[in-house]
């Protein structure tokens, strides 16, 4: 089991934002969580990234419990976040950007090395690479916020709603490129609105509705579900 | 014809070298404003601290000024790291209480000024003596070295900020405080970067002012307001726009006096920001 999520209750002001969530994955895997706005989503993925401790609960990575580190720490563990709306540095350079994100690396070649395979996978990134961040388009950005959660070298990658707000076509490659990342064996949890771009992509699925997961199963199966059918692809 | 142009040509000279002191004030107040999200109301007690280590490094112990400037640099950059660890760090998120603490260690350390210097007005030794000739007219060579030390710290902190990887930390932390958790970047290992580059920048600037000027306990006021004010007119977390404005207001400081007399003084600069402010809300150089 590469990651575990144990009966996560996380709580804002006294409010319970998570009930006790549960999931898992394995290696390689990818799985998406998918939910309306206020479900917990994001919440969920802020636990899992340290940037808010949870109330109860467990979080395991390779089998460690990882929900008492600090955020740098389970970056360096391999656990790297694209947070909901592209938080880019807006006023640094694209490049200037992605070279702060290997801040924890010491491998100065390596990084050298991913900042051209990054230009190669993303070559608007390239064309952009002395602009400001915040002069990108929206897809671009989005382009940018995964190109630097990948200079962390992450074994398991959280995308948070990378689909918001672009166009549909800018939505199918942001599809490809979260294909492809899986692909090259990253694990990857995708935590979406779009239901249909989000079960196209992934293995297995989860559904959470106001703190608590609703559903499980196999991306086939949840396609075909009356229950996802309804909430979530508007049929 | 003779003496006026002699008095513009000495007032520009003062003018940048204030300049240059409010600029090594408000760098430090932005870079910790920006990455701490604290008003260092204390920073020109830092200043003035700072000035007075110089004063007792060169009297009493007869080191010589450049070195004794360097010491002080290091110690107050020691005490940020103090300052940041014990004070600020333990009250972070809270607003009240840093301004509280922050108010609190002005009066501690001006009160303590007070009681161990005396309120008598002391000096240290001269950055450098005699005068450089423009125009037939002598303007001491002070003024130039003061600007020069100003100058050379303002380059040597872009250069860091924009060429190592910690410096780079300190820009993705002030635009994105979460963001930059996200990629690793801790906070508690740049916030007291932040205030010992401050601190010590402070102290250089104490230092030349009381090498040009005088050493008082409450030396650290006018600094301090100008380099607020100048946080504002140049804009939020801007460097360049505490330089423009720096040396804006050093012009006007050293200017206006000779022209329009103390009471014009006091008020322009504020009328000034007010000005500006109607005009660019975020300043000259502020972000949206």
């Amino acid at each position: 089991m590469l990651f575990q999520v144990k009966n996560l209750v996380v709580r804002y002001e006294g409010a319970e934002i998570l009930k006790g969530i549960s999931l898992e994955m394995e290696e390689g895997e990818i799985i998406t969580l998918i939910g309306n706005n206020g479900a917990g989503k994001t919440t969920a993925l802020r636990a899992i990234s340290g940037l808010k401790s949870p109330h109860s609960g467990e979080i395991l990575f390779r089998g460690q419990r990882i929900d008492n580190l600090l955020p740098q720490d389970i970056v360096k563990r391999g656990i790297s976040q694209v947070p909901e709306g592209r938080a880019l540095f807006p006023h640094m350079s694209v490049s200037e950007n992605i070279r702060i994100s290997g801040f924890l690396r010491n491998d100065k070649q390596g990084i050298k090395e991913d900042l051209d395979r990054i230009y190669d996978s993303f070559p608007v990134l390239k064309e952009r690479s002395a602009q400001r961040a915040s002069t990108l388009s929206g897809g671009e950005q989005q382009m940018l916020a995964i190109a630097m959660a990948l200079m962390a070298r992450p074994t398991l990658l959280l995308l948070d709603e990378p689909s918001t707000g672009l166009s549909p076509k800018m939505v199918t490659e942001i599809g490809r490129v979260i294909y492809n990342i899986h692909k090259s064996g990253t694990s990857v949890l995708l935590v979406e609105q779009n239901a249909n771009l989000a079960l196209s992509l992934a293995q297995r699925g989860y559904a959470i509705e106001t703190g608590k997961i609703v559903l499980s199963g196999f991306a086939g199966e949840l396609k075909k579900s009356e229950h996802v059918k309804r909430a979530y692809l508007g049929q | 014809m003779e003496t006026s142009l002699s008095f513009v040509l000495q007032a520009i000279a003062n003018g940048l070298a204030m300049g240059g002191l409010y600029i090594l004030v408000a760098l430090g107040l932005t870079l910790i404003l920006s990455i701490m999200g604290i008003l260092q109301l204390a920073h020109g007690e830092i200043y003035m601290i700072g000035a007075y280590l110089v004063y007792y490094l060169t009297s009493s112990l007869g080191i010589s000024l450049y070195i004794a400037i360097l010491i002080s640099m290091g110690a107050m950059g020691l005490i940020g790291l103090v300052l940041e660890r014990g004070i600020f760090r333990p009250c972070k998120g809270d607003f009240l209480s840093v301004i509280t603490v922050a108010i609190a260690l002005t009066l501690i350390l001006r009160s303590y000024a007070v009681a161990q210097f005396g309120l008598f007005e002391r000096t240290v030794p001269k950055l450098a003596s005699g005068s450089l000739v423009f125009f037939g007219v002598a303007v001491p060579k002070d003024r130039f070295v003061a600007m020069l030390i100003a100058a050379a710290m303002s380059v040597a902190l872009y250069l860091f900020l924009k060429m190592t990887r910690y410096g780079q930390a300190m820009f993705a932390c002030a635009q994105n405080p979460e963001g930059a958790r996200l990629r690793g970047i801790n906070p508690d290992l740049i916030s007291p970067m932040a205030m010992m580059i401050g601190c010590a920048l402070a102290a250089a600037g104490g230092a030349i002012a009381g090498s040009i000027w005088m050493l008082t306990p409450t030396m650290g006021t006018l600094p301090l307001v100008k380099g607020l004010i100048i946080i504002v007119i140049g804009g939020m977390g801007s460097l360049s726009g505490a330089i423009v404005a720096g040396i804006f207001l050093g012009l006007m400081d050293g200017i206006i006096p000779v022209f329009f007399g103390p009471v014009v003084t006091s008020i322009a600069p504020l009328v000034i920001v007010v000005l500006i402010l109607l005009v660019k809300p975020q300043g000259l150089f502020g972000h949206g």
